[in-house]
């Protein structure tokens, strides 16, 4: 026990002595703040130029050309208010000048009418984000639907009160709202999936260099092994929780400083508002679920004689937790967190922690589905760590080509 | 103090690395571990330092099974490392606190350790800054600061230039004197004949040979002789088959027992003109080549 806390130590300082570490810290941090002083940054710069600048931006020209068309003066007008950030300009150029006009850029595009409900857009590149013909089309239906109206015999007030109907409606969520959690959890999941990766290959990285460097050949005469293998992962652990609390903490921080500017923003108060179970949950799910690809990396990690050696033999539980991210991810942007697949991955222990969590925050699980997973996951923490732990004791002795499991196992037998 | 093994095996998979080794190292004296590449030495050390288990067979501490939380083991490894990119200071005290030091004995005993070593002005410098030799020396410190009854030196010497390994001799030599058990491993049988009162040759699992190196010397078969002589040839021709040449340019004569010695040399200097004739006394290190050499 004293050996794990004299191990714990050393691992531990050892993370905030190394430049990356600090240095990815600092710059998480860093970026959050700038996130989170974004919207005062930006009233900054506006309430200096801003009045000056509006009347003066143009964001390019917009051509028209309504030849042969009947009702063109509302159709002019239509657009003309429609596209109000644009100078709208009408044109009777023939339809080869146009385009040469939307090519040399002089035009942003141009919109050639045909009738007064078909036309032709013409654009240089089309983005991939290019909305004008929506809203076109929105102006040409609605145009077409007054005249349509006026001519049965309605007044005008009448047609233009028949089209703008306001609806009012309210959501009652008697669950969870998907919408308001989806941010977050995401967040969380992301969090989760980019620590365990980061800090999963430290360990394994760790273990590789104390091996091919041969420090390992005086550690196993001074340290269980047992003590060596937990002793790191507690750390990384522990050095991961804190770069989180650190980056996630800065956040809380900085959005209460700046909350005012942040009003409004429905997606970011959401961000805020995550309630204190769903915290806890996370934080045991992280634990939990860092420990058991942690000490399977500190495994793997035993096994290399080489640093060079983990890319490949850290491939198979990569692709494994790559592929439980990638359902979790897939079922949050379809909506269905509760699908069979995801109900199986919430008790399958390498997947349960995002799979779960998942669940918990997007939707509503009853809580003896949340106790058996936790208890799944908790047991599988320790079979694997014991199992890990011999792989280790077994690993740190080995040199050479990374050996077959077949043969690892038939060692751990005899250890 | 006595360390004793008695009848350890081990085997890895299909391998029986260790076939039923024993031997006693005391207190006071040097014991020299040797055999070739392979021949079980490491094997031995890391199941005397408790790393795994043997398969049978038991480690004995003045007569009881040795309790490892109580005897403390200094262990200098053949492969040397340490962490390269960690300061000296910092990764010595790790290594005395894995050892059951507190962290201000163990800074204590290691500014002693290296003061003694004169690499006081490494101290806080990381590791990788420095040569190979000197890298060695701070690997010593790791196997002697926390003060430890049983110390392992394995190779101790390769590497090190004759000034350090002066140095490293004195402190081998107040090891000894301080009455601790010191094992040493070495292929150097210079080193091992200056320091091991004791030996212990290893070859394909078994022990081949053991006891006192001058015990082992005295009971070698005296039934070679070394001839000098200015008529060799006419010496071969007479003895045929029983005599070769060796790189001195020396005769030596195998006699069919020890006691003919007597009657050959005299014979010889009879019969031929002889400048010296001698019976040949091995060194260590023809002791080991003819023990270790063939593998069984």
């Amino acid at each position: 026990m004293k050996q794990f806390g004299t191990i714990l130590k050393f691992e531990l300082k050892s993370y905030f002595k190394n430049k990356v570490f600090v240095g990815l810290t600092i710059a998480l941090v860093a970026l959050i703040a700038v996130l989170m002083f974004f919207p005062k940054i930006m009233t900054a710069f506006d309430s200096d130029d801003s009045e000056t600048e509006a009347a003066d931006t143009v964001a390019g020209m917009i051509l028209v050309s309504t030849e042969g068309v009947e009702n063109a003066d509302m159709i002019e007008e239509a657009f003309a208010a429609a596209f109000s950030d644009y100078e709208v300009c009408f044109t009777e150029d023939e339809l080869s000048v146009i385009e040469e006009k939307v090519i040399n850029g002089d035009a942003e595009c141009a919109i050639v009418m045909n009738g007064p409900t078909s036309y032709a857009y013409y654009v240089n590149n089309l983005s991939m984000y290019d909305g004008r013909t929506a809203v076109i089309d929105e102006v040409l239906q609605n145009l077409h639907q007054m005249s349509t109206m006026l001519s049965s015999g309605l007044s005008a007030e009448e047609a233009v009160a028949a089209l703008n109907v306001q609806i009012e409606h309210e959501t009652v969520s008697l669950g969870k709202n998907q919408a308001q959690n989806f941010l977050y959890t995401y967040i969380m999941i992301f969090a989760l999936y980019m620590v365990i990766l980061l800090y999963g290959q430290m360990v394994a990285t760790n273990v590789a260099t104390e091996k091919s460097s041969r420090a390992m050949e005086l550690l196993i005469t001074s340290a269980k092994p047992t003590s060596m293998m937990f002793g790191k992962v507690v750390a990384s652990c522990l050095a991961g929780l804190i770069q989180l609390l650190l980056v996630f903490g800065s956040a809380i921080l900085f959005y209460n400083v700046n909350k005012s500017y942040w009003e409004g923003n429905m997606m970011i108060a959401s961000v805020f508002d995550m309630p204190l179970n769903l915290l806890i949950y996370m934080l045991i799910f992280f634990v939990l679920g860092f420990f058991i690809y942690a000490v399977l990396f500190g495994a793997i990690g035993s096994l290399a004689s080489k640093v060079e050696d983990i890319n490949t033999s850290s491939m198979p539980l990569i692709l494994l937790f790559v592929a439980g991210f990638m359902v979790v991810m897939f079922s949050m942007t379809d909506g269905n967190v509760d699908s069979t697949l995801m109900r199986v991955c919430s008790y399958i222990p390498f997947t349960s922690p995002m799979a779960m969590f998942t669940r918990i925050a997007m939707s509503t699980v009853p809580f003896y589905e949340i106790l058996i997973s936790i208890v799944v996951l908790i047991a599988s923490v320790l079979g694997v760590g014991v199992f890990s732990a011999k792989i280790y004791r077994v690993g740190v002795l080995l040199y050479g080509t990374t050996p077959k499991i077949g043969e690892v196992l038939k060692a751990m037998k005899k250890a | 103090m006595k360390l004793e093994l008695k009848d350890i095996k081990k085997s890895f998979g299909e391998k029986e690395v260790l076939k039923g080794i024993s031997f006693l190292a005391e207190s006071g004296k040097a014991f020299g571990l040797l055999g070739r590449n392979g021949a079980g030495k490491t094997t031995s050390i890391r199941i005397l330092m408790n790393v795994f288990g043997a398969d049978s067979g038991e480690v004995f501490m003045d007569g009881k099974k040795i309790d490892y939380k109580k005897v403390k083991i200094g262990y200098l490894p053949e492969e040397r490392g340490l962490y390269p990119k960690k300061k000296i200071i910092d990764q010595l005290v790790y290594f005395a606190e894995l050892n059951g030091m507190k962290y201000k004995d163990a800074v204590k005993s290691i500014d002693y350790w290296l003061d003694r070593l004169g690499m006081m002005e490494h101290r806080n410098k990381r590791l990788d800054t420095l040569s190979k030799g000197n890298q060695q020396k701070i690997q010593l410190i790791t196997a002697l600061a926390h003060n430890p009854e049983i110390v392992i030196l394995d190779e101790p010497f390769s590497g090190l230039d004759p000034v350090n390994a002066m140095l490293l001799k004195d402190v081998v030599k107040e090891e000894i004197s301080k009455g601790k058990i010191v094992l040493f491993s070495s292929h150097q049988m210079n080193y091992i004949e200056e320091f091991c009162d004791k030996i212990a040759i290893l070859n394909g699992g078994n022990i081949v040979l053991q006891g006192e190196i001058t015990e082992i010397k005295r009971n070698y078969v005296r039934d070679k002789l070394i001839v000098r002589s200015q008529e060799l040839d006419k010496i071969r021709e007479y003895l045929g088959a029983d005599c070769f040449m060796n790189e001195a340019g020396e005769l030596v004569v195998q006699l069919k027992a020890a006691e003919e010695k007597q009657k050959v040399m005299k014979d010889l200097t009879e019969k031929y003109d002889i400048d010296e004739i001698k019976v040949f006394e091995p060194s260590l290190n023809d002791i080991f080549v003819e023990y270790a050499g063939e593998q069984n």
